[in-house]
């Protein structure tokens, strides 16, 4: 039943080849089948840091990427997500110690919105007021680091785990940490995105707000 | 980078509940679905379609059919039914793991993907006798 269905949808399908960017040297990440081209933008491929750099020790990192261009067998895509697997989150956790997580939005040097989500991993529990300490740090480090990088800049750093360490160096001073790492870092809008949003965007005045809140 | 070359990854999408185990065998970025399966193809009684045998029988016709297509390898996604509901997965998920990688099929990496809610709807009470 299947057998046949499968032979049939086959004819005039065609493979193609995903590259990655080059911020990762246009490394082979796999390959994907589609009747058009056009089918084949929009899809989104997972793949692990240690698969792209060859370099099996890195296999808690997951790396997405967008397809945004076809050639005739190739297509090239653009990096949106940085994830690290719920597996290896999981082993970090211990008992009777905190966790700091954060989310921050940032806007990058050259428009992007992104989101990262930096998280730290103490020796043993924390006070709540160190837990804020810590998260403070965070936010801070994470907003001055997207103010002066751009989106590929901010990447990197947060792939190479520079970030981390930075938030590390700086945290540690509040309460011993066992480990800082960015569980997410994810694209959010583009800068054609962000500036539509812009444009598009009406001014409120601080009178209309107040009114508003005054009918309920 | 032609067909001849018989190397492609595709991922195996297993979902094992204890009623049931899915099984889809889609591309790399998961858009086009290569084959599928699930319990009810080879098991004549509805206890049985999440049985480690049921499991067993799929993985077998799914890999010929991979191979047929020319893939050679397979990244594994188990997932549970998970939401407020289990969240680990059935006896069908290692069954059909094994049972792939003895019909010949090399696994990559295998990742559990269990929806885990960040707090949503209330769960089930409690089940009385």
């Amino acid at each position: 039943m299947s057998e046949r269905s499968v032979t049939k949808q086959k004819q005039g399908k065609r493979w193609y080849t995903i590259f990655a960017p080059e911020q990762f040297d246009r490394a082979e990440i796999g390959s994907t089948i589609a009747e058009e081209p056009n089918q084949v933008i929009g899809r989104t491929i997972e793949t692990t840091l240690g698969d792209i750099n060859n370099d099996a020790g890195a296999n808690n990192t997951k790396l997405t990427f967008k397809i945004t261009d076809v050639g005739s067998d190739s297509a090239y895509t653009e990096f949106i997500k940085h994830e690290l697997t719920r597996d290896y989150l999981r082993s970090l956790v211990r008992r009777g110690a905190s966790k700091a997580a954060a989310t921050i939005t940032v806007v990058t040097t050259d428009d992007y919105r992104v989101k990262l989500q930096p998280v730290a991993f103490t020796t043993k529990k924390a006070d709540n007021s160190q837990e804020h300490a810590i998260r403070r740090v965070m936010i801070d480090l994470v907003k001055e680091a997207a103010e002066e990088r751009s989106f590929e800049e901010l990447g990197d750093s947060v792939i190479e785990g520079r970030l981390s360490s930075a938030i590390y160096g700086e945290a540690k001073t509040i309460y011993p940490l066992r480990r800082v790492e960015i569980q997410k870092f994810e694209l959010e809008a583009r800068p054609e995105e962000l500036a539509e949003e812009e444009a598009t965007a009406v001014d409120v005045d601080e009178e209309d707000v107040a009114d508003d809140v005054a009918d309920d | 980078m032609s067909e001849s070359q018989e190397d492609k990854w595709g991922i195996a999408h297993v979902f094992s509940s204890f009623n049931n185990t899915l099984i889809t065998i889609t591309d790399l970025t998961g858009a086009e679905t290569i084959v599928k399966s699930s319990g009810g193809t080879v098991v004549k009684q509805n206890r049985d379609e999440a049985s480690p045998y049921a499991a067993m029988q799929m993985a077998e016709t799914v890999a010929e059919e991979v191979k047929a297509a020319g893939i050679a390898g397979l990244h594994v996604r188990v997932r549970g039914p998970g939401g407020n509901g289990n969240k680990s997965p059935g006896p069908g998920a290692q069954a059909t793991i094994r049972a792939l990688a003895r019909a010949g099929i090399e696994i990559g990496r295998i990742e559990d993907v269990t929806p885990i809610p960040h707090d949503g709807t209330r769960a089930p009470k409690n089940k009385r006798v």
